[in-house]
This record gives C-alpha cells, structure tokens and sequence, in this order.
C-alpha cells in the first residue's frame, strides 16, 4: 500500500470532523436533575425525565448551557442569543423517549474557527501550502456550529464477538448515561491531512480541559470524533463522495484510520471505482476501516422543534458574564510563555497545549526565577516526555511524575551554580521524576558533585590524548568532530563529574595549542 | 372501603352542593369529609354502572385525604379552599398508587409512578381524590368512543355521547358523580365535553396550569383544566391549580384570584362577536339562536357587544390536524414495549416486538394520528404542511391579539350542535368538525371556557357558549361568564342525578330559547 504522502501528491483529500464532547464536570443531566457520575451502579441515576416515562418533561440544565458558550467563546464562535432545541426521531432503546433532544438549523455556538500550527513529521504531510523556513505552517479551520444535545444509553451486547451487536443473544440497557450532556462540534470539511486532524482535535481537547468543561478523556469516550473524508483529484472543487469515519478514540486512531482510508479511496479511485457512501468502522488490531452501514437514502430523523421547551434566549449579561470567566487559552498562553519567558516557539507551544505541565512548569518558574524558565522546560519537554514513553505503565502519563515544582527549581539551581553537571542533573531528574524526594538529598545520596578543578581535569584530559595518539593527529589533521569524542572520554574517566565546561577549555588548549 | 349502600339514606347530596358548600358544611360540622367521600362513592356504585366514567376508584386515597381534612377540622385549623370536595381525574394523568391507561390497550396495566403536578394540587388543597376518568384513547376524540375500556354514556341520555376527549370528567360531574373534575384540551377536549353534558368547562391560557405529569398528546396545545357545575367551582379549582412549575418550563407565574370577579357584572365590558365564526355551516340553528341570546343577555347586564374580526380563523383546524398529530407522533414514540406497555408476545426481534405491540396496542384512530404526523415531519411534507401550519398559527395569534385590543372577551358557540348518538359520526373529518371552534383557542394559545345557557329547542340538550380570554387575562372569562351564568336558570346535573330521579327517567326540563313548549325527553330511549 502506498504511503498517505504519495495519495497526497496526486489527490487533495477533504475532511470534517465532528466532536461530541460529555459536559462531564456537570453536576446533574441535561434536562433532569440526575446526578452524572461515571461508574455507578448501572440505571441508578434515572428518573421519569430521562427515562421518557409519560407524563414527564424536559427542563434544561443552566450549567450545561453556560458550558457550552464558554466553548464557543474560546473557539472564536458568535453566540446565537435565541437558539431552539429540536427533537430528532430515530427508534432504539437507547434513547428512551426514541427521540433525542438536539438543537436545530441555528445552535448556541455558530461559525467559528480555529488556527492550527503544524511542524515537524505533522507538517511534512501536506505539500500544497507555504511553509516557514522551520517547516511549519498554520491553517484556519472554519467550525460550522456547537451545539447543546442528550447523550443516549450505553448498550451492553452480550453474547457477541467484541460486544458488537451482530451474533448477540441479548443486550443490556445503562440508562445513567441518557440524557448526559453532549456538545457536538461539528467542523467545515477545511482538513486537508490526517496531521491536520488530529491537531485539530488535540488543540480542542487542550481548550475544553482548559476551560474545565468535561475530562475529554477519548479512552472513556468522554470525547469522540468521526471524521467524513473524500477525496478529489488536485485542482478539481467539486466534493468527491465521502464516507463517515467512526471508533476513532484515540489520537492514534484519529490519524492512522483517516490515513487508511484516504490510502483506501485513492486505490478504488484510481482503479476506475466509485467511493460509496457509507460509515465505516476503524478496526484497530486489523488497521484497516471495514463497512459498518451503506448509506443508500438520507436519514429521515423527522427534525421538528421540541414544543415542551420554550426558545431558548441568552441575554448580553449572562453572554458576557461567561465571556468574563473564560480562562487563560493554550494559544495566549503560548505568546505569554514566548514573551515573557523565552521560550522558543515549538516549546511554547507544547507547554500551553498541556494544561497539566504548563501549571507545572509555571509553579516551577515561579520558585527557580524567570531566567531558569527555559532549562525548566527543557527537561519537562524533553526528559519527562522521554522518562515516562519508556516508563513500564502502558498509559503513563505527566499525572504520574512525582516530582514537584519545588524539587526541580532546586534542581535547575544546582545545575546552574555548578554543583552538579547538566548530565547529573538529568539523572536526578529522572529519580525525582520515579521517587520523588528533595533535589539536593537525592544528589548527596548518589555522590554527585561536578568537578571543575582545571589541574585535575587536565590530568585526566592529557591522559586522554596520550592514550589515542592516532585520533588526535586525524584531529589535527582537521578532523574536527572529534572533539566530541574527547570530552565523551574525559567525562567517562570521571564517571559524569567533570565540568564539561571546564574540559571543553582545556581541551582547546591542549589540541590548539 | 366503607360506602353507604346505595339505598340507604344519603347524608350528603353531591349533585347538589358547590365545592363550597361542600367545605361550608364540614366546617358547620354537617358533615364530615369522611360522609362525603361515603356519599361520593355510594352514587358512583349506583350510577356509573350506566354512565362509565370512572376507569378505577381509589377510595384509600379519596378516605386518606378525607382523615386529613377531618383531622384538620378537628384540630381547629383552618381548612383548605377544596377541603372535603370530591374530585377525579382524567386517566392521562399520573398519580401515585393509580394506573394512568390514557384509555389505552397500550398502558392498561401501567402503573404510575409519579404524581402530575396539577393532581397534587388538587390533593394539597384538600380535594378528596375519587378515582380515574374515562377518555378517547391518548386524548384523540371528540366522544370517548375511542377508549379501549368502552365509551362512557352522557348522562343527560345514555344513548348519547359525553363528548371527547375529557369524556369521564364530562360526564363524573354531570353525572354527580363528583364535584370537579380535571381534564386536558388539546383542540376543545375539556370545552366540547362540558357543553354536551351541560357543565362548567374551562382550558386555561396555556402556561397557567403545569402540565407535569399529564401525558402528553399535543405539547405546544395540551392546556390542564377543571370542569364543575359552576363558575364559582371552577374558579376555586382553578386558583389551587395555576402558577409556576419548576419541572415545566412553558408554566408561568400567576398571582391572580380567579373567585375576585364573579360578582363584578359585565356593565362596561366589551364583549367580541365573530359573525364569520358563529354562522359557519354545519351549525346547527338551536345553537346560534343560543348563542344570540346569550349576547342579547350580556348586552342586558350592560356589557356593550363589538364585532370583531379573526380573518385567520378558518385555517385553524387545518393548522391543527397538521400541528396535533406532529407532536402526537413524536410523544407516542415512547411507548415501544421495550421498559413499560404493551408487548406483544413471542416476538424474536426487537424490531418486530416494537412494530406489532404498537400495532396491537394502538387503536385506530390512535394509529391515524401517528402515521399522520410520521408523514407530515419527513423531509419534504415538513416544509410542505409543518412550515405552514405554523406560520398559520402565528397569524391566527395575532388575529386574537388584535381583536382584544378592542374587547375583553370573545364569545362563541362552543361546539356545533349538542351531543351525538352513539355512532352517529363515523368519518373522522366529521369528528373533527365537533372541534371547529374550540381548536383556533389552543392553535393561539387563550383561555376558553364553555359555559351552559339551557337546552337546545330542537334536541332539549344542554347548549352551550364559548367564553374566550386574551392570554392570561382568564379573569375576563370568569368574570363575563359569572355575569352570564346568573341569566339562567340552569340545573347543574343531569336529570338523572337530581333529587328524587328514577335512573334512566328524565324528568321535563326547560328548554331555552324555544319558541314552543319544552319537550319530554327519556333517557335511553
């Protein structure tokens, strides 16, 4: 199979996505006062409202509403101040009353967007826009609307393979979920590249955890994405037909079963095919999308206003009392980390779009001084990332280092003063990071001292040199980069104590001189 | 369960004391609460064998509440505006240790498991709560024929129907069964009922009274109300219903005293006539001579009369068959068999146990309905009738806005003519028209209450007057109709439930506005 790099040169691909989000920080239901509580005892959080039962009627959940505007105001989105909740039919049980209470043509959160910063590997996907000279771009991505909906029962199927429906003998019904608060995002068809897809979803993720809204946890489901995709031939502005991408619930996902199937579609286009339109199912340990439905007609879900609930209107008071609780976003976050602490700007980026570890390396600063705030990153961005994919738990997370902002401000002071050599301090970063503890214990205890004395470094330095006599001629026959290879020697003979520093200048001397 | 056999002495008449009379003579210590409910249920064992309002009788409720009212009285307090009064409820709504079967093979054995909020305050108020009224199936009807349990019979002449869809309560308060009753009006449910069976009906403006709990037919039309004998009644049902409901949010706030006006008289008042309205075909001469009597007594009580214009009007009833089913099909999707309802046996799929436990357990006219607003909400009928019928219904709204702003009330006939035999009507088109000016007042969201002004020259059947507010001005409605209701002589029950009466033997009455001399009429004949 072709990689999505070579498609790209010939196709331009075309994707939206839409991002259903649970409220989960919310106390209680959209339209009843059902406590929302992951893990509880199966339909225990169910009352006549969101169990449909006759008679009942829907009141909505201020919160969720206020929820749902802070989403819009930090994606850029005008609020509608009169929005109407629709009922949309479809027949399940997952759905108790078999309609689901959904916004309609005009929702709380309308035409938005948002500016996607690409580098790197994620950059090198898309060919057709300019670029900087560091390889990256930015491209804005048009979001149609947000709107306010219920989220329908979980479904147990049992009997099944995989808890999949077909081959089941029978099925289970959660209601503590139906009637959840549920925002769907729902994207202009602006992605041109799986990279683009999955920034987009991961710059979101940072916004809705930034404003406290919900856990967007993609494992639990909390936050899901489907993505519709097509594909066209370059040059070409008419849609090609497009098919409905679902289980994406990962990153990973998001990026590879877009990848897969835009690979997918170039093949059956390019033998002579037809795309059909369909949903299609990302098969995770096959990597590969398999048809879940055909779309032969629309859908008919019998949209009509929901005549138990008033219009809905927002007053410029409660629009801009919400506007006033916004907090700081990951993209200003990033130009104040750039300003007013250096960083460069990949590094700056990647600490706003954590929400975790840029209150870290915050609270870190704040204790080291703004002028450690760039070696402060430089072991959070680089080491920690590093510790923790090579630590042995599957899903281990920045949540787990137990160091604290304490012990790495002592720490980059260490370094700094010269006590310890930056290697040394990356290796206490690593305990810190493991055991926690205090920077200057955990230093004492392995012995660590840098040692910057020029009379002992030049002892070990000439018996260096001694010992290859054929690399120091090559060396001075202009082979430069052996110097590294030196220093590498030198430090190994005081097992990680000398002051590079120090044995970069004795090095010079003695090579040059 | 203690009831006073039906030939022993009955110490309390229901059928001929008012709601206040009733809590008057608990105080006086005449009676109790206890001898009321005793009274209540002794004429119910008689009559309601013929009548068949009632669904089910819940005397541990209607004995509990009347212990509390007694306890009360005991205690000194002061007892509550419906202390002792013997009341029933419409079968579509819940109340806790009842079924709530909405007439329906459907929901015949479901029980209720909550408690509507308009029946709560009802019981708070001190009501004695007798049972649960027959109605045409999910509130599609115009004469109860659609219950799945049997229709019930009118009191005034068993061969004839109460009206629909608020049939039982029509016919419990006609029938002196009981002393109010509540019902719901989606198109004329509660109005049509009370003027066939010659009672106090009254749909509140919609948002007055909370419709939690009520299970829904038409969300955006379905309005709570009481009927009673008098205006007075109705009134003092009314002030314990109204007001602000946290779990419905289209209920309002209402601080009005709807009992303040009954004795204001109508002098100044300005009174709307629609000519285009009350001379529409297919009504039937007695009821227009009604109606123009009536106006010539309210001009009498010095109101002045004003023609008004609804040049909207007659597009209501198509707004409605198309706005009324859409919401109708949507509600019903609920009842699939899955948790609670009807399901039919031995189905291997869910997809077959939902299509024919729906199928079985609908009636016709249930099943016309639903496909109906299945049809009209697909994509394309949507924009081609649902688009429209609303634009149609904020026309008809602002028509009515416009004409209050030269009148406090508007009257009407209430139904065409008075109540049809038993299978007199068989086309549905026809059934509808019994609606013909009730259904504008919902299509516009107003107040509207049916008031008797005596018997039919032609039929010698209770006719009856539409009362109409501007929304949430009901009290102009209470006020014109008090004023109104002193020109009658009018008997609050049917004659089969008056002192003395033989069952089934109707005694002369009066007949109104009728050139010639009353008629004798018998019952069941």
């Amino acid at each position: 199979m072709r990689s999505v790099e070579q498609v790209l040169r010939d196709w331009e691909v075309v994707i939206g996505l839409e991002v259903h989000c649970e409220l989960t920080t919310l106390n209680s239901k959209m339209f009843c006062g059902c406590a929302l509580q992951h893990g509880a005892e199966p339909n225990t959080n169910v009352c006549p409202v969101c169990l449909g039962l006759p008679g009942a009627l829907p009141v909505p959940n201020k919160a969720a509403v206020e929820s749902i505007v802070l989403a819009g105001l930090a994606t850029n989105c005008e609020i509608e101040k009169r929005t109407m909740f629709y009922r949309k039919g479809y027949f399940y049980p997952d759905m108790s009353k078999n309609f689901q209470t959904t916004q309609g043509p005009v929702a709380f959160c309308m035409r938005g967007w948002l500016d996607l910063e690409l580098d790197g590997a994620g950059a090198a996907e898309r060919a057709d826009v300019e670029k900087d000279r560091d390889g990256s771009y930015t491209t804005r991505i048009a979001i149609t609307r947000i709107h306010m909906e219920e989220d329908a029962a979980k479904m147990i199927h049992v009997g099944g393979t995989d808890g999949r429906i077909a081959g089941a003998d029978h099925s289970l019904i959660d209601y503590n979920r139906c009637g959840a608060p549920l925002t769907e995002l729902v994207t202009e068809p602006d992605l041109r590249t799986p990279a683009e897809a999955r920034r987009f979803m991961q710059k979101l993720r940072q916004i809705y955890l930034t404003l406290g809204i919900s856990d967007c946890s993609m494992e639990a489901g909390s936050m899901r994405c489907d993505g519709n995709i097509s594909l066209r031939r370059r040059g070409e502005t008419a849609l090609g037909t497009k098919t409905e991408l679902k289980n994406l619930n990962s990153f990973k996902s998001l990026h590879d079963g877009l990848a897969y199937e835009i690979v997918r579609q170039a093949q059956v286009l390019e033998e002579g095919g037809t795309v059909k339109q369909e949903t299609r199912h990302w098969d995770i340990t096959r990597k590969r999308t398999v048809v879940m439905r055909t779309k032969e007609t629309a859908d008919d879900y019998r949209l009509f206003p929901e005549p138990d609930l008033a219009p809905y209107d927002l007053s410029d008071e409660f629009i801009d009392s919400v506007r006033a609780k916004l907090p700081e976003l990951p993209e200003t976050k990033k130009a104040r980390y750039q300003a007013d602490l250096g960083l460069p700007s990949h590094d700056a980026l990647l600490m706003a779009d954590d929400a975790m570890l840029g209150a870290f390396f915050e609270e870190t600063v704040a204790i080291a001084g703004v002028r450690q705030a760039r070696a402060v990153a430089n072991l959070l961005l680089n080491d920690l990332a590093a510790l923790l994919n090579a630590s042995d738990e599957v899903e281990a997370s920045t949540e787990d280092a137990r160091i604290t902002p304490a012990a790495l401000a002592a720490l980059v002071g260490l370094i700094d003063d010269g006590t310890i050599s930056s290697g040394q301090g990356k290796q206490v970063f690593a305990t810190l990071v493991r055991e926690g503890g205090d920077a200057q214990a955990v230093v004492e205890a392995e012995g660590m001292r840098q040692v910057s004395d020029a009379d002992a470094i030049e002892t070990v330095v000439d018996q260096v040199l001694a010992g290859n006599p054929d690399k120091v001629a090559q060396y001075r026959d202009g082979k430069k980069g052996l110097k590294g290879f030196f220093v590498g020697q030198a430090m190994r003979a005081m097992r990680g104590q000398g002051n590079p520093k120090v044995i970069n200048e004795v090095l010079d001397r003695r090579l040059e001189g | 369960m203690v009831v006073t056999r039906g030939d022993a002495p009955m110490p309390v008449d229901i059928a001929a004391l008012s709601a206040a009379q009733i809590r008057a003579g608990i105080i006086a210590g005449r009676f109790s609460a206890h001898d009321v409910a005793d009274a209540a249920y002794a004429v119910i064992a008689t009559r309601d064998t013929d009548i068949h309002a009632f669904l089910e009788l819940t005397p541990s409720l209607a004995y509990a509440a009347a212990e509390r009212v007694d306890a009360a009285k005991e205690a000194g307090e002061e007892l509550p505006s419906l202390a002792g009064v013997p009341v029933a409820f419409k079968d579509n709504m819940n109340q806790v240790g009842t079924k709530t079967t909405c007439g329906s093979k459907m929901l015949a054995n479901y029980d209720s498991l909550f408690t509507a909020t308009a029946v709560e305050r009802m019981v708070d108020a001190g009501a004695l709560p007798l049972g649960k009224l027959n109605m045409d199936e999910f509130a599609f009807g115009s004469s109860t024929e659609t219950s799945f349990f049997g229709p019930t019979h009118n009191p005034w002449d068993l061969e004839r129907v109460p009206g629909g869809s608020s049939g039982g309560s029509a016919a419990a308060v006609a029938g002196g069964l009981a002393t109010i009753t509540l019902g719901s009006d989606t198109g004329g449910s509660i109005r049509q009922p009370a003027s066939f069976c010659g009672i106090v009906g009254y749909k509140p403006t919609y948002g007055l009274v909370s419709r939690y709990g009520i299970v829904a037919f038409g969300s955006s039309l379905d309005q709570v109300g009481p009927f009673g004998k008098t205006v007075e009644d109705v009134a003092l049902a009314t002030n314990a219903l109204v007001g602000r409901d946290e779990r419905d949010c289209t209920s309002q706030d209402c601080g009005t005293d709807f009992t303040a006006n009954l004795h204001a008289g109508v002098r100044g008042m300005r009174i709307g006539v629609v000519t285009s309205m009350n001379d529409a075909p297919g009504v039937q001469p007695e009821v227009v001579a009604a109606l123009h009597e009536a106006v010539e007594n309210l001009k009498g009580l010095g109101a002045e009369v004003v023609e008004v214009d609804l040049p909207h009007i007659t597009a209501a009833m198509s707004a409605y068959y198309v706005i009324g089913p859409c919401e109708a099909f949507s509600n019903l999707s609920r009842f699939d068999s899955v948790r609670y309802g009807y399901r039919e046996p031995g189905c291997e799929l869910l997809s077959s146990q939902e299509s024919l436990s729906r199928a079985v357990g609908f009636g016709e006219e249930a099943k016309r309905r639903i496909l109906l607003g299945s049809y009209l909400l697909s994509s394309g009928p949507y924009e081609e009738y649902y688009v429209p019928a609303q634009k149609v219904r904020t026309l008809i709204t602002r028509d009515f806005v416009r004409a209050f702003g030269s009148v406090d009330v508007i009257i009407s006939p209430t139904s065409p003519r008075a109540a049809f035999k038993f299978g007199e009507i068989s086309d549905p088109a026809t059934m509808y028209l019994s609606d013909l000016f009730t259904i504008a007042i919902n299509i516009a969201g107003n107040g509207g209450m049916s008031l008797p002004v005596g018997l039919g020259r032609d039929t010698g059947l209770p006719v009856s007057v539409q009362l109409i507010g501007p929304q949430f001005r009901d009290e102009n409605i209470f006020q014109a109709a008090a004023a109104l209701e002193t020109c009658y002589r009018i008997e609050h029950v049917a004659p089969m439930a008056r002192p003395g009466a033989v069952s089934r033997v109707v005694e002369p009455v009066m007949t109104i506005g009728s050139p010639t001399p009353p008629a004798t009429m018998k019952g069941g004949e």
